[in-house]
């Protein structure tokens, strides 16, 4: 008895024939009836009869390969390179687990989203097939290579589809990581692609527009609203996930976001469907670089009360600690001393705020004063998400970190606080 | 009404039927199951769907149809809706008292529950599902319940969630509401054992009967909906949607029958003819200078006349194959269903403006010959030739005999052509909620309301007819607290909720708006003497037509509550001595005549019972 086969279960009185799935637990059956329906059968009450062995193919719905990939090439349009690294856009069922996971290359995106055809031409490439919780800086390495390697190859934009989990970790990286002449736009869904409703489509096609613009960023294209209306740009080092569920989760902090699609402009392909609200790096303004080196010993710490000290204390001989603190930038006064101990011994340690908005100032109270004092690095108003990455790279590239914390490197500081609606 | 002999015929038919249960939250989420009117949106956003050709497989032909157009879907969202429904958060879990009471109503039906219940996503491109996937569930299988002309097996009871209510169509999209989406419903599939009308309604009604016995099904317009499946055996499976009322399902049976017969009649006597449809001819030359108005607006807008030729058809297409509806209207339909308003033939010509000559030049320039009709369609270019070809092709099929299709029940008991029969639904698994290990063993059977029928006039003392309507009537839940939990005298509670409301509704009272609350709180009030009576119907009138009010702010702000002893005794005084003559001729003759002006100086607040009393002894005083 395999999954796939056509069976009869037979349990007290009651009799059940259909297709055998593979099951996520072991006390079940599932058995797909004719109608469509799953159900599950509790497999020790259970007396199966074999009907006709393989009838169903369970990995069924993979198409032909012949079909794919002949996808012309057009003079006349931009090359956007295509990368993937997994997560719900590029997902579909997995029967084993019975959750969602990813398992499409850059090629099944196109033809899972028929909608990008005509727009340019495209070069698929998959760095990684994993769910974004489980990208480590070592993928952003890869990454940042993948995408150095296809401007370098002439590709006129890249789009890179990743999860949303972590999506703006791997943005900051590859923002502090690359010199880039052309757009960098990462892109993600909030619903899988398996279903109709999937934000994919959308995100995809005004990726690919954004990618297509005069932006050389590194950006991120999401959902503006709850409606199918716009997608917003953000600078990859300045937005956050901040809804576990919504189309429009990520937001940019402290500014609107940098620039716009409009959907439906660029569903016709409106040229003037990608708008910009502030200065940007253009096209070409910069030849292609990258710096890819991280100091990997390196930790975001967030103060609450009430902190077991050893939390503080198991940071000792790290490179970079960066410390998520309270309001303009605070840990409790007695954890003071440990933070300066940790500066002693080489540690670069920054403060950053969990208040999210605003910039850290430690002028104001004692606590703030003490702080810097013991050699804390004020992190302006960087993310501390971002800051974390920054850290990272800038203890790698540069000589004077602490210099470097504070500098606007790649959009992750804006230099003035300006009221935004 | 002609009646076949159905056995001869060899009449299947099977039900399909949808209720709205009346649970406290939806299936997938804390939202309550109440419906809004669209002006109370607090909200509104756009969609699209995308399905995708490797969702859907072997594309089905009527999700197809529905997706060839991109459209944008808006829908209106209130402050008793939340992400769920936006298919902006996963869903819940499945709902827990849903799923308690359909497996009452599995017990009821004496069917098997599965042991583990898995969700699935029922495919759904029309935009009445935010996520465009219909979550259900099978629950149970192999069931039967009794009529009088033997059992009728169930199939199938699903536990699914309700799709989201249409406000508005455009021609670019449709408005949805979702309020309604989610709201638990249940699908109950019967076997094809039925074999009559007759016993097609019995059926219907008995799985009513069922479900209302739980005390926790919705009630009201829209919220069951009845699907048949006809089929004769030479015939072909009809499936007729969205039966409003128990009282149509033995009609549209009989009518569908009827619509069979008539097809396969009509189909014998095409053969005899060596009937023929032609190609779509663009005859628009022919009515240049019309003064049809249906033809003449089409082509003054720019459209089109295209014709075709039905060789042999002549006679056949204007004759009834239902009441009222001909093999005319069956063509018109598929047109329709492309976008024209429909279409004219030879039978039924000349007439709305079309003259003798036209129709002549009609039938030359589709080259038709006696015998032959013709059918055209007036419409913008490109919908005119589609409506032809469509009306064509459902001609060619009349050469065959009927087709297998998905007709919608009208009001008059006949049906129209909606779309082909979907194929078997594309589904596929809900990752989104874990599957449900279902514990039948604690489940308690309901009662039946055949049996709380008996026990009403047994137990509360109500007579028959009365421990009828209650029992059957949407207040059977309330009534029952109202008398177990409340204790509240069963004869009063019955009376108001069935005798009081009818008489109120009748005088223009807003009932509807009454609450369970109200209705509850009201009752109580009567029940303790706190307001007399007489008092309950201007009671009840006022909380209907000040649905935010409390039956406590209601009674004081119409000041309803009851008048003490000494009150009454004071009108009821003024009122002898106003009449004292009179009473002094009559004495106790006087009675009912006083009677009357006390009850009314005293405004209906007073108890009649004390009003009479008072005023008897107050007669005596005098006399």
């Amino acid at each position: 008895m395999n999954p796939g086969d056509r069976v009869r279960v037979d349990r007290a009185d009651q009799t059940y024939e259909g297709v055998l799935l593979p099951s996520s637990d072991a006390e079940q059956l599932v058995v797909k009836l004719d109608g469509g329906y799953n159900v599950g059968v509790t497999r020790e009450d259970a007396d199966v009869d074999v009907l006709e062995s393989g009838v169903y193919d369970i990995e069924g719905d993979e198409p032909d390969e012949g079909e794919s990939s002949t996808i012309e090439f057009d003079e006349d349009l931009p090359t956007i390179s295509l990368i993937s690294t997994g997560g719900t856009i590029a997902s579909t069922v997995d029967y084993r687990t019975g959750a969602v996971t990813a398992q499409f290359d850059a090629e099944d995106v196109l033809r899972a989203v028929p909608d990008l055809a005509g727009r340019a031409n495209y070069r698929g490439r998959v760095v990684a097939n994993i769910l974004s919780e489980n990208m480590d800086p070592g993928i952003w390495q890869e990454l940042a290579h993948a995408v150095h390697e296809e401007i370098e190859n002439g590709a006129d934009g890249v789009v890179v589809m990743h999860g949303t989990d972590t999506m703006q970790y791997s943005a900051s990286a590859l923002a502090f990581m690359l010199d880039t002449p052309v757009p960098v736009v990462f892109t993600g869904s909030q619903r899988s692609a398996d279903r109709p409703s999937s934000d994919n489509v959308m995100n995809a096609v005004c990726a690919v527009e954004a990618a297509k613009s005069d932006c050389a960023e590194v950006l991120l294209c999401m959902h503006a609203s709850e409606s199918d209306d716009d997608c917003a740009l953000h600078r990859g080092t300045r937005v956050r996930k901040n809804h576990t569920s919504r189309r429009d989760a990520f937001e940019t902090v402290g500014a609107a976001p940098l620039g716009v699609v409009d959907y439906d402009a660029a569903a016709d392909e409106d040229p003037d469907a990608v708008t910009f609200r502030r200065e940007h790096q253009a096209r070409d303004g910069v030849d292609l670089d990258i710096e890819p080196a991280l100091a990997s010993d390196v930790e975001l710490v967030k103060f609450t009360p009430g902190m077991d000290p050893a939390f503080l204390e198991y940071c000792e001989g790290k490179d970079g600690l960066v410390v998520e603190g309270t309001g303009l930038g605070h840990v409790h006064t007695d954890l003071i001393p440990t933070l300066a101990s940790h500066v002693d011994d080489g540690t670069t340690v920054v403060m950053t705020s969990q208040c999210l908005e605003g910039r850290v100032c430690d002028r104001v109270y004692d606590t703030g004063r003490d702080l810097l004092d013991a050699g804390v690095v004020e992190g302006e108003d960087i993310l501390p998400g971002t800051a974390k990455v920054k850290l990272m790279w800038v203890l790698a590239n540069r000589d004077d970190p602490a210099a470097a914390m504070g500098a606007d490197l790649a959009g992750e500081i804006q230099e003035r606080s300006v009221p935004w609606e | 009404m002609t009646e076949y002999d159905y056995d001869e015929l060899g009449l299947v038919a099977g039900l399909e039927i949808h209720q709205q249960l009346d649970t406290a939250t939806k299936l997938f989420c804390s939202c309550p199951t109440e419906l809004r009117e669209p002006e109370e949106s607090v909200r509104s956003f756009e969609r699209y769907l995308h399905p995708t050709k490797s969702e859907l497989g072997e594309i089905d032909e009527a999700a197809l149809e529905e997706s060839q157009v991109e459209r944008v879907f808006e829908y209106l969202a209130y402050d008793s809706t939340c992400l769920v429904e936006e298919d902006d958060e996963p869903p819940a879990r499945v709902d827990a008292e849903a799923l308690s009471v359909v497996l009452e109503i599995a017990q009821l039906m004496d069917m098997t529950p599965v042991d583990v219940a898995h969700v699935m996503r029922k495919l759904v491109v029309d935009g009445s599902n935010t996520s465009g996937f219909q979550r259900s569930m099978e629950i149970a299988t192999d069931g039967e319940i009794e009529t009088s002309e033997g059992a009728v097996r169930v199939a199938d009871l699903m536990l699914e969630e309700e799709s989201a209510q249409r406000v508005e169509e455009r021609e670019d999209g449709v408005t949805y509401s979702l309020d309604r989406l989610g709201i638990p419903l249940v699908e109950i599939g019967t076997k094809p054992d039925i074999s009559s009308p007759e016993q097609a309604r019995e059926a219907a009604e008995r799985i009513g009967m069922l479900l209302r016995s739980t005390g926790h099904v919705k009630r009201g317009l829209g919220t069951i909906r009845q699907d048949v499946n006809i089929s004769i055996a030479e015939g072909a499976r009809v499936e007729v949607k969205g039966v409003q009322s128990l009282d149509d399902i033995d009609d549209i049976v009989r009518n569908e029958v009827g619509r069979q017969v008539a097809l396969l009649d009509v189909k014998d006597r095409l053969g005899e003819r060596d009937a023929t449809v032609g190609e779509p001819v663009d005859v628009t030359e022919t009515f240049a200078d019309t003064d049809s108005g249906v033809v003449r607006g089409a082509l003054d807008s720019g459209g089109e006349v295209w014709a075709v030729r039905l060789e042999g058809f002549d006679g056949i297409v204007g004759e009834e194959i239902q009441p009222d509806r001909r093999l005319g209207t069956e063509l018109s339909d598929h047109a329709k269903r492309h976008g024209a308003g429909g279409i004219f033939h030879t039978d039924e010509l000349p007439a709305y403006g079309v003259t003798e000559e036209e129709v002549v030049a009609l039938r030359e320039a589709v080259d038709a010959g006696e015998g032959d009709a013709v059918a055209m369609v007036a419409a913008d270019v490109d919908v005119a030739e589609a409506a032809v070809e469509a009306a064509a092709d459902r001609a060619t099929v009349a050469l065959e005999g009927v087709p297998e299709e998905t007709r919608g029940a009208n009001d008059d008991g006949t049906t129209r052509y909606l779309r082909p029969l979907p194929g078997a639904a594309r589904m596929y698994p809900e990752t989104d909620v874990p599957p449900v290990h279902l514990d039948p063993s604690d489940v308690d059977e309901p009662e039946l309301l055949t049996a709380k029928v008996g026990r009403y006039q047994d137990e509360y003392g109500l007579d028959a007819g009365v421990a009828e309507q209650v029992a059957y009537g949407a207040y059977m839940p309330l009534f029952e607290s109202l008398v177990d939990d409340d204790g509240v005298d069963a004869t009063l509670a019955a009376t108001t909720l069935e005798s009081t409301l009818t008489a109120l509704r009748r005088d223009d009272v807003p009932t509807d708006e009454l609450t369970d609350a109200h209705l509850r709180d009201a009752i109580a009030l009567v029940d303790a003497g706190d307001v007399p009576n007489e008092g309950l119907e201007d009671l009840l009138t006022a909380l209907a037509r000040n649905p935010g009010w409390s039956a406590e702010q209601a009674v004081e702000e119409e000041d309803l509550g009851g008048v003490a002893e000494d009150e009454v005794r004071e009108a009821v005084v003024e009122v002898v001595e106003r009449n004292g003559d009179q009473v002094d001729e009559q004495g106790m003759g006087a009675f009912s005549a006083l009677m009357g002006e006390c009850m009314g100086a005293l405004r209906g607040k007073a108890d009649g019972d004390l009003v009479s009393e008072v005023l008897r002894e107050e007669i005596q005083a005098r006399a």
